[in-house]
């Protein structure tokens, strides 16, 4: 059996309509044009023979689509046609169907430029028109993408991504010495306040202490001082997720209460999880402590009452995330920002509780979903971000690929509460988290002659952050 | 003289040699000697290297010879030069190679009045409904189902019968559109330098050369071709299926296919109207002969005898494939690309991926389709298929017959008009069974084709003014396939005429000459290097008694049998379905494919071959 290979690709360049009027090339107006995707092989490469695959990801055209969602095909064939052919279709938006279609002309005389240059056409893929070819573009792959590309290349067939179902079950195992989180936030968009559930299993490292299950809510009303309250502790349900005196977090049930806190929620959708830390280290623990979230652009359903106060939540989008390891990091930033129609950005920056590393910056493992693809493509990037921690304000920026990122998060102190953690191993650490909080995003595309603006958000009020330190 | 002065500014030695060619005053020379040279501008390297040695060498000689460059002698020591060089073998090759593009400019430049004046008819049909885009407006990448190269009769045919069943056909045509409205302003030199490849200066290099005009526009050579419509001979197409094994060949199979391309060419026998006095000429003397001989059938719907036929139809009547198949098939959805130079048909993997062509600015652009047709023209077939790797069978480029033809004149006492009228008129096949020998009266314009008129100077000069008195046949015999075409990037072409085709031309001089005395010409132009001109039949048989065929001036226009189709995988590169040997989803589908020499005009022949062909296009299998 062949291995499968995957990886992703991205490319930019230009447009240019046809029609009458000078021969293209002729400094006809046209526009930038680009894709990212990712490509599937049932096979490596074969230098000798051809292989065929296919692509995922988004393109962007200007005048065309601003950045559509792109599936298509791949033939890779280096020797026997010389060729590597790229057929992506997409919606425009004005809602027609266009095809790019296009190849590599791979000379091997001058095989630099004719590996990077991909000329295509670009057609009307449906209706009346269906056929017409509408413009000719020509893309480049950048050799400086090259790491990117390389890094993202993975062999083996594609692991089946786990349901939320499974990743809502409980991994601590009895061990000691085990710290697991279950915790949910999301934004009442009516009134514009934010919730936060945490659910948490502290097992110590002396196996003489009792295991604790507890927990707490907050609620950041947009007119008032948060709210927070604990419940527990108690000892852990046999439950196959969280459960402990009453309070429930299951793989859609969010029920509980906590002091004047009470709530009853169901949790559905959220798309495909979002792997802060790569999947190999929710599995395995091979890091000290690891947080991924199952439900990224989630919606809750149901009704938390905050003293006489009930929030009736019809769908309101939030997260769901979950950490399992040792305890908590030295430092840590982290912040969940929805921006709308299933993207998202989450980032956790942390340095690590280990001696010597907890003298390092802390290293920003940063996921953005844009357009159903998660960027950066691989886990190394982390070390290409930066991350400068403080109160209220902090940032994080870098870039990868073809990509930069640029993210200022502000958490006003009257919006945050403080909350104290206790790792396994009985140290403290405190918390300063809003679910109020304000984040500017700005993405940025590299074309082949500048930086283009490729999203731009300001979440005021509606991020979801927090700073965590050691005294 | 350099290679700027042949393409640029004219050259005094040229000029000189213009003069003393034709007898002109230095500003008529001159005016010839220019378009002389915009022709040469458009020659391929070797024949204008060929010309300037000719021109060099005159004028070497007459530095040698009288001690003065050839533009500051005296018309009288100029003519009397030229005389000299013409009478010595060696050196009347070398006029006669510079006779025949300056006849051709001073021919159009003489003729153009009387031409303006003469088109007083509108055309008869509007330019044909084409989807034509020019190479540079074309995407650099595209798809197809099918992709023909060349728009020829072959190209053409394949185009509209693969569209009109629904697969999306793309023709990519190396020459460019041509309209009706240039065919009627543009003088004819310049549509002549236009409309032929190498500025119609093809060679095939042998012992005599032989002058093979081809076509290079939307329409290939039909957009040049006189428009005679034979159908393939019921013995050729027997002798193709029995010899050859080409079962499509069957006379009963094939017949419907040429009834359905003559119903699509709309031919007809030439009415009296428009035969003009050459045609008449050559009827005449064949009915005193007793010799078989008919009007031709040709695809010219409402012809009005402009005689314009080898350099683009003015009223377009002329019925080329460019006005029927190649509108059906854009009717039917097929798009053509012009000005695109196919440089290889792709494959990989033993199939067929599409093809490679080159823009004038040297761009490149690729279709991709499953299905490649190649009609290029036998010229032009071979070195496509070398250039793209799929030259390897043996003969491929090998068997080329030209149905080689020479020309015959006759000087008659009373004007015979022959340019008032069809250019090609008259059939006169008495000959054609027994010896293979098809005589078609053919106006040719002067300089064009193998008519030389003999001498230089003032005897030269005089023939020109009184050229209306001139009936012009051409014969084309039945020849062996003893040609061939080599080079990949390039078309390089070798004719070694055999034997015993040398003594049917020479016989087929006999026979025209006898044809035209029959008709009452006062004297012949045979051909023959001294026996130039005889005026009776005595005379004739000496001359041919003479004759040596080496030294003929032979021109052909029916090039076939480069990429013979056939039953036998050793000798046909072609299978007896079209598919090229060797690689799966490419066809061939022009004059190339015919296993022989048809014996007629082509035309027909190559368009119902492709139509044959085109039925089996797109069956994904190998080649039998
Ligand atoms: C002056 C003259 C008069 C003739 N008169 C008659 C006549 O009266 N009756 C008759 O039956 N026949 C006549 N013929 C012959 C007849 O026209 C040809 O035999 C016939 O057109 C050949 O068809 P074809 O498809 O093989 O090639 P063509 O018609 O020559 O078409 C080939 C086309 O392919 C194109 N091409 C070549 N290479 C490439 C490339 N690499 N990429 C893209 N395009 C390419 C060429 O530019 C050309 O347009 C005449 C020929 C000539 C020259």
């Amino acid at each position: 059996m062949a291995t499968p290979m995957r990886f992703t690709e991205a490319m930019e360049g230009s447009w240019h309509p046809i029609g009458p009027g000078p021969a293209p090339g002729d400094g006809v107006p046209g526009g930038p044009l680009g894709f990212e995707v990712a490509v599937e092989l049932p096979e490596p490469v074969r230098p000798l023979g051809t292989v065929h695959g296919t692509l995922v990801g988004t393109v962007h055209a200007r005048g065309l689509a601003v950045r559509a969602p792109a599936t298509g095909t791949i033939e890779i064939s280096p020797l026997e046609h010389r060729r590597v052919r790229y057929v992506l279709d997409f919606v425009g938006d004005d809602g027609t169907p266009f095809r790019f279609d296009g190849w590599k002309s791979i000379r091997w005389r001058r095989v630099a430029s004719t590996w990077t240059t991909l000329p295509g056409t670009i057609t009307v893929a449906g209706g009346a028109a269906a056929g017409t070819a509408i413009g000719t573009a020509t893309v480049w792959f950048a050799w400086r993408d090259a790491p990117s590309l390389v890094a993202s290349v993975r062999l083996g067939p594609p692991r089946r991504q786990p349901g939320p179902a499974a990743l809502a079950a409980r991994r601590w195992d009895g061990r000691p010495g085990r710290l697991e989180v279950w915790y949910d936030t999301f934004t009442d968009p009516a009134t514009g306040a934010g919730f936060w559930l945490h659910h948490e299993v502290v097992a110590p490292d002396d196996p003489g202490q009792p295991v604790q299950a507890h927990g707490w809510a907050a609620a950041f009303p947009p007119d008032g001082p948060p709210v927070w309250e604990r419940f527990g502790p108690g000892a852990p349900g046999e439950g196959p997720g969280f459960e402990a005196g009453g309070v429930v977090s299951g793989e859609t049930a969010r029920t509980g209460e906590a002091g004047e806190i009470t709530w009853d929620l169901e949790v559905a959708g959220g798309g495909p999880p979002l792997w802060t830390f790569p999947a190999a280290t929710w599995r395995r623990e091979v890091l000290p402590g690891a947080q991924i979230v199952p439900r990224p652009a989630a919606r809750y359903r149901g009704t938390v009452t905050v003293g006489d106060h009930p929030y009736r939540l019809d769908g309101v989008p939030g997260a769901t995330a979950r950490i399992y390891g040792h305890g908590n990091a030295e430092r840590w930033g982290w912040l969940h920002a929805d921006l709308g129609d299933g993207d998202v950005l989450e980032i956790v920056a942390a340095t690590p509780r280990r001696p010597g590393l907890d003298r390092l910056p802390p290293l920003p493992m940063v996921r953005l979903r844009l357009g159903g693809r998660d960027w950066p493509s691989s886990p190394w990037s982390a070390l290409a971000f930066h991350a400068r921690l403080g109160l209220p304000t902090w940032t994080v920026s870098g870039r990868w690929g073809r990509r930069r990122l640029q993210v200022t998060v502000t958490q006003p102190a009257d919006r945050c509460v403080r909350v104290g953690y206790r790792d396994p191993d009985g140290a403290t650490a405190t918390c300063t988290n809003t679910e109020r909080a304000r984040a500017r995003v700005l993405v940025e595309r590299r074309t082949p002659t500048a930086w283009a603006v490729e999203g731009e958000w300001d979440l005021d009020g509606t991020a979801h952050a927090e700073i965590g330190s050691r005294p | 003289m350099t290679a700027a002065a042949v393409r640029g500014a004219p050259s005094s030695a040229l000029a000189g040699l213009c003069a003393a060619l034709l007898d002109l005053p230095d500003d008529e020379a001159a005016a010839v000697a220019s378009g002389v040279e915009a022709l040469a501008g458009r020659l391929p390297v070797a024949a204008r290297l060929a010309l300037r040695a000719g021109v060099g060498a005159a004028g070497v000689a007459a530095v040698s010879l009288t001690g003065r460059r050839l533009a500051g002698l005296d018309p009288d020591r100029r003519a009397r030069l030229v005389a000299v060089l013409g009478s010595h073998p060696r050196t009347a090759d070398l006029v006669d190679l510079v006779k025949v593009p300056v006849l051709l400019a001073h021919g159009a430049r003489a003729a153009a009045p009387e031409l303006a004046a003469r088109l007083t008819v509108p055309p008869v049909r509007p330019d044909g409904d084409l989807d034509v885009t020019p190479s540079p407006w074309w995407p650099s990448r595209s798809v197809a189902d099918v992709v023909v190269v060349g728009s020829g009769a072959g190209g053409a045919v394949v185009a509209r019968a693969l569209a009109r069943a629904g697969a999306s056909v793309v023709v990519v045509e190396e020459g460019r559109r041509f309209g009706v409205e240039e065919f009627r302003t543009r003088g004819t030199l310049e549509r002549f330098g236009d409309l032929y490849r190498d500025g119609g200066a093809t060679v095939a290099l042998g012992r005599p050369p032989v002058i093979l005009p081809v076509g290079r526009g939307v329409g290939g050579t039909t957009l040049v071709n006189s428009g005679t419509c034979y159908r393939t001979p019921p013995g050729v197409l027997v002798r193709w299926r029995d010899e050859h094994g080409v079962d499509l060949a069957d006379p009963a199979r094939f017949g419907p296919v040429l009834d359905e391309i003559e119903a699509m060419l709309a031919v007809a026998p030439v009415p009296d109207a428009v035969m003009g006095g050459n045609g008449r000429t050559a009827l005449r003397g064949a009915a005193a002969l007793g010799w078989s001989a008919h009007p031709l059938v040709r695809n010219a719907p409402g012809c009005a005898g402009m005689c314009q036929c080898a350099v683009g139809c003015p009223t377009n009547a002329k019925f080329g494939v460019h006005l029927n198949a190649l509108p059906d098939a854009c009717r039917a959805g097929a798009r053509i690309v012009s000005e695109a130079r196919v440089e290889a048909v792709m494959h990989g993997g033993g199939r067929a991926t599409g093809v490679r062509l080159r823009r004038p600015d040297g761009s490149v652009a690729e279709i991709l389709a499953a299905s490649v047709v190649v009609a290029a023209g036998a010229t032009e077939t071979p070195p496509l298929l070398r250039r793209s790797g799929l030259g390897r069978h043996p003969s491929l480029g090998r068997h080329l017959a030209v149905h080689p033809a020479v020309s015959t004149a006759g000087w008659f006492e009373d004007p015979v008009d022959a340019t008032r009228g069809v250019l090609q008129s008259v059939g006169v096949d008495e000959l054609h069974r027994s010896a293979g020998i098809l005589i078609e009266a053919t106006a040719t314009p002067p300089g064009m084709g193998s008519m030389v008129l003999p001498g230089a100077g003032r005897a030269l000069a005089d023939q020109l003014d009184r050229s209306d008195h001139l009936a012009t046949l051409g014969a084309m015999i039945a020849d062996a396939p003893a040609g061939r075409v080599v080079g990949s990037r390039h078309a390089v072409l070798r004719y070694d005429l055999t034997p015993r085709d040398g003594q049917r031309l020479v016989a087929a001089i006999g026979a025209m000459g006898r044809v035209l005395l029959a008709a009452g010409a006062t004297a012949v132009v045979t051909g023959i290097r001294g026996h130039e001109t005889v005026a009776d039949e005595g005379a004739l048989e000496e001359a041919l008694a003479h004759a040596d065929p080496a030294r003929l001036h032979v021109a052909a226009f029916h090039p076939t049998g480069t990429a013979a189709m056939g039953g036998d995988p050793d000798r046909h590169p072609v299978d007896e379905a079209g598919r090229l040997r060797g690689v799966v989803g490419v066809w061939v589908a022009d004059a190339s494919v015919l296993p022989t020499c048809p014996e007629v005009n082509p035309q027909m022949t190559i368009m119902a071959l492709a139509a044959s062909i085109a039925t089996g296009v797109g069956d994904g299998g190998p080649a039998r």
